[in-house]
């Protein structure tokens, strides 16, 4: 017994002899201590974690030239060669951090994130389809944002004083020309494609990335969903219509296909409307979209590709009251046919390789019969983009893009076979540089240049944007960016050299994320030049140039918050927007009438188990719309009453897979007024006859039934609603 | 002292052949595992997903260890007391570490089930943002591993979980939930812990089996 207590003594203690005990500490550049990191002996078992003070001790039974490693979260991995001879070695070591993209500071100037995610958003993808009011619509959903105009009798987003035709909208980072349903004047439209088909869009009211052109005021990029989760058909059953769609995924593929068909009669027929319809809209959509997955993501090789297809057409024939007189007006009957496809794809590659890009053709037209006369407009959008992005380090990457547009246009008297056109090839590229200083400061810089064969003009338009984090939650950006659009076809086709219109904005943004609570606050100047400015009517505009000048300045804030009540999300928008411009036919700068002062949103969605339903409610407000009246001396001199909308909705969910949802916009029946349409002549007393520009309807009430069939009974169209 | 010499190394080789049973990846894997088991505070889980680091970077062709580190993340990720900012970066390290894992050993039911547990916990950090998105993503995975192995118990109890989450949700019955609990508790029973240990298999799971299973009676 003796013999083997000497044996364990002699046996521990030769261990004891080899060993070396390495103890130190971890520490960040400032010296404060790191917990939880990895310290160890390559090669070896040996090594410990940083205690809650950053000290770690551990013993080897190594020696000689060994290499300690640490690692932590955020921070670089660090190695330190030492000798080992058996004495202890005493070790400090100070980590740098990494960039760590969850966590980094991000722009969120002019930007508006919809996302699962990312830190930095301020919609779920969800939140677009749950909003009452929006009826599925992805634009109104937009529209209970900051930086937004409501115009009730154009339905377009019309963002921080530009007009509609300013912003540029982006499937998959292609442009879709037509984005909105075809339509007569003041009768609002929609944007054409469901909100089920995105997985989140990034909206920018301003100062955005050198990526996006052709844009004066905004710009919305919205990211189709990748793989769909399971085989699934998808049946709904509307007021307005139904529609059918089936999805099918195998592997790293995935098909969609639907068809919808849409028509206002049956409903119009029940319900009053101030419209004087002869023909109720209709509207059949059909699309397909396949997606093919491929590579290794761990491996660094891997990517994807998507091709969508979506065709519509519609019809309505409207009367259109003209002031001063008795009858039923103008007849009005169009007849719209588009087709929009892509094919996109993305790749990372080795070494900090990113790629993507794709193509996009956009193909619409509408005919067009204004009482007798008959007229047929093409408009027509291709668009190729390749662009390759590298990570040089993880603070520092580079982008860079070429484009090619193709944008042609046409319109036509079909009766006296006369037609005007044009073709415009358009050549971009851009480059932007991105510089993390560190986690909290972000730097980047861009540059686009843009050529038009048809208007001969070559331009350069610098971008930059700069955020900071004050603390772990709060911080600013700022950006600043010249922006270039060339007019709307309508004009060019009349005068085909026009060259850009500008404008610069600079924003200054404050941005915070804490325990579901989110604040925003933005404050922006805009200035305008080479606007467009004509004589004559709008309708047959001569003496077309590019004099015109504004601005557009304001603030905006947007709080949303999950915590304070119980099962209840809300968010509260008010945005302030001075704006002046002269443009169009105006002689001096007006504030436009899509630019209403003062503008506000509130939105409420609340579940309630017990009857397993989401109800919820939106108001939007604004303080009115300008509007000239030829009785008075001068422009733009008079201004609507406020506009006022309150929205109902709820959404039960009786089974997983069955919804029921109910909605109804304007409960309050308030007689919304957008604005006066006057008579071209006076009458014999001298003043022009007028006459309110209005809402379709008091109240707009939507009622569904989506149901789901898939293996997976939990599975519902929540999207759709 | 002859016959000492020759005791001391009779008494080496049989205190040697004892540990050669275990290789030192082995040794240190078992020590590691129960280790982990026995966790309670964010600091040792912690310490856990390290010291699992440093045996794959001694033993990178192994899915096991790479499998434990992110078990341990993920346990980190599904504690309320971190920040939900903290809980998203310790679960976009686990959702790697298991990637990993995945590529060494293709189609193996506990990895996808931790895989289906990371997204499961990622969910947790913000139900009513991330709900619509990832509890179909969850569901799949589960069902992606049940369906290499049936009998998974740990993927049977985290359905059981998710089912139960839903179910409570959508104010239904808690049959198809409590069935599955009862199922994984079965499966629990009829494992071999003492041969799954000794392979370095995962064993963990049956306390919540039973804790749902009590909360079903």
């Amino acid at each position: 017994m003796k013999t083997l207590s000497i044996l364990f003594f002699l046996l521990t203690s030769f261990a004891v002899l080899a060993q070396a005990v390495i103890s130190g500490k971890i520490s960040d550049q400032k010296g404060a201590a790191v917990p939880g990191a990895n310290v160890y002996l390559k090669g070896t078992y040996d090594g410990t974690s940083s205690d809650a003070d950053g000290k770690f001790i551990f013993s080897t039974n190594a020696s000689g030239n060994q290499i300690v490693t640490v690692q932590a979260v955020g921070f670089k991995t660090q190695e330190v060669t030492l000798e080992l001879k058996g004495r202890p070695v005493a070790l400090d070591i100070a980590l740098h951090e990494t960039i760590n993209q969850l966590n980094a500071v991000t722009i969120t100037a002019g930007a508006m994130e919809a996302g699962d995610e990312k830190k930095s958003v301020v919609l779920k993808p969800l939140d677009i389809v749950t909003t009452s009011g929006a009826m599925g619509n992805i634009t109104a959903a937009l529209l209970t944002l900051p930086g937004t105009s409501t115009i009730g009798n154009d339905g377009r987003l019309f963002v921080r004083g530009g007009d509609a035709s300013e912003t540029a909208i982006y499937i998959d980072g292609l442009q879709v020309g037509n984005a909105f349903g075809s339509t007569t004047s003041n009768v609002p439209t929609r944007n054409r494609f469901s909100a089920n088909l995105f997985k989140g869009s990034f909206f920018s009211t301003g100062g955005y990335s050198a990526e996006y052109g052709q844009a004066l005021s905004s710009t919305l990029a919205l990211n189709t969903v990748d793989l769909p989760m399971r085989n699934q058909s998808d049946v709904s059953i509307m007021s307005l219509g139904g529609g059918y769609t089936q999805t099918l995924v195998k592997d790293n593929r995935a098909l969609t296909a639907s068809a919808n068909y849409y028509n206002l009669a049956p409903y119009q027929a029940l319900v009053k409307q101030n419209f004087d319809w002869e023909k109720a809209p209709s509207n059949w959509d059909s699309e397909v979209s396949l997606r093919q997955k491929w590579g290794n993501a761990v491996k660094g090789n891997a990517g994807f590709i998507k091709a969508y297809f979506h065709t519509e057409g519609s019809n309505m024939v409207i009367w259109q009251k003209i002031p001063g007189d008795n009858g039923r007006g103008d007849r009005v009957k169009l007849h719209n046919r588009y087709h929009y496809g892509n094919i996109s794809f993305r790749h990372s590659g080795n070494k900090g390789w990113f790629f993507y890009g794709g193509v996009a053709l956009s193909h619409n037209k509408d005919n067009v019969q204004l009482n007798a006369a008959d007229v047929r407009q093409v408009n027509q959008i291709f668009h190729s983009k390749i662009v390759a992005v590298k990570d040089f380090s993880p603070q520092f990457s580079i982008k860079n893009g070429l484009e090619f547009y193709a944008k042609s246009y046409s319109e036509s008297l079909l009766d006296e076979n006369r037609k005007r056109d044009f073709t415009d090839n358009q050549f971009n590229h851009f480059i932007e540089a991105s510089y993390y200083f560190s986690n909290r400061l972000i730097m980047v810089a861009g540059l686009r240049t843009g050529h038009s064969a048809l208007a001969k003009q070559t331009w350069f338009t610098p971008r930059f944007s700069v955020a900071y984090k004050v603390n772990n939650q709060g911080q600013f950006s700022f950006a600043a960016g010249k922006f270039k659009q060339l007019p709307e076809e309508k004009l060019r086709v009349l005068q085909t050299d026009l060259k850009n219109s500008a404008a610069t904005h600079y924003i200054l943004n404050y941005f915070i994320v804490n325990n579901n609570r989110t604040f925003r606050a933005e404050a922006f100047y805009k200035n305008y030049n080479n606007l467009v400015t004509y004589k004559g009517p709008a309708s047959n505009p001569n003496n077309i140039a590019l004099n015109g000048s504004g601005y557009a300045k304001g603030v905006d804030f947007f709080l949303r918050d999950k915590k304070t009540i119980k099962d209840t999300d809300f968010w509260i928008t008010y945005s302030f927007v001075d704006s002046k411009r002269k443009f169009a036919a105006y002689e001096q700068e007006v504030q436009p009438s899509f630019a209403p002062k003062h503008n506000g949103s509130v939105v409420v969605k609340h579940f309630v188990t017990a009857i397993k339903s989401l109800v919820g409610t939106s108001w939007s407000w604004n303080s009115g719309y300008t509007y000239d009246d030829p009785n008075l001396a001068g422009e733009m001199q008079r201004k609507t009453k406020a506009y006022s909308d309150l929205s109902v909705s709820i959404s039960y969910l009786p089974k997983p897979n069955v919804i029921f949802h109910v909605a109804c916009s304007n409960v309050l029946g308030r007689q919304n007024v957008f604005g006066y349409k006057y008579a071209a002549q006076p009458d014999e007393a001298g003043s022009y006859a007028s006459q309110p520009i209005g809402q379709g309807a008091k109240r707009f009430l939507f009622a569904g039934l989506f149901i789901t069939l898939s293996k997976d009974k939990k599975a519902n169209q929540l999207n759709n609603l | 002292m002859k016959k000492l010499t020759q005791i001391t190394i009779a008494l080496l080789f049989t205190i040697l052949s004892a540990y050669a049973q275990d290789s030192p990846y082995q040794a240190a894997m078992k020590k590691e595992i129960a280790k982990l088991m026995d966790a309670d505070s964010l600091p040792v889980y912690q310490q856990s997903a390290n010291a699992f680091a440093r045996i794959s970077q001694l033993n990178p062709n192994e899915w096991q260890p790479y499998y434990y580190e992110a078990l341990a993340c993920t346990f980190q990720g599904v504690d309320i007391h971190l920040p939900a900012d903290k809980r998203d970066e310790v679960l976009a390290r686990a959702t790697e570490i298991a990637e990993k894992a995945d590529a060494i050993s293709k189609n193996n039911s506990e990895i996808v089930a931790l895989q289906g547990f990371i997204t499961m916990a990622k969910l947790s950090v913000d139900p009513a943002g991330r709900g619509q998105s990832l509890s179909a993503q969850v569901m799949q995975t589960f069902g992606k591993a049940l369906a290499i192995n049936e009998k998974n118990p740990r993927a049977l109890v985290l359905l059981a979980q998710m089912e139960h989450g839903m179910a409570k949700f959508f104010g239904s019955g808690t049959e198809k939930s409590c069935g599955l609990a009862y199922e994984s508790l079965a499966s629990f029973a009829t494992q071999d812990e003492a041969a799954l240990k000794a392979a370095l298999m995962p064993t963990w799971g049956k306390n919540l089996a039973e804790k749902m299973v009590k909360s079903c009676q």
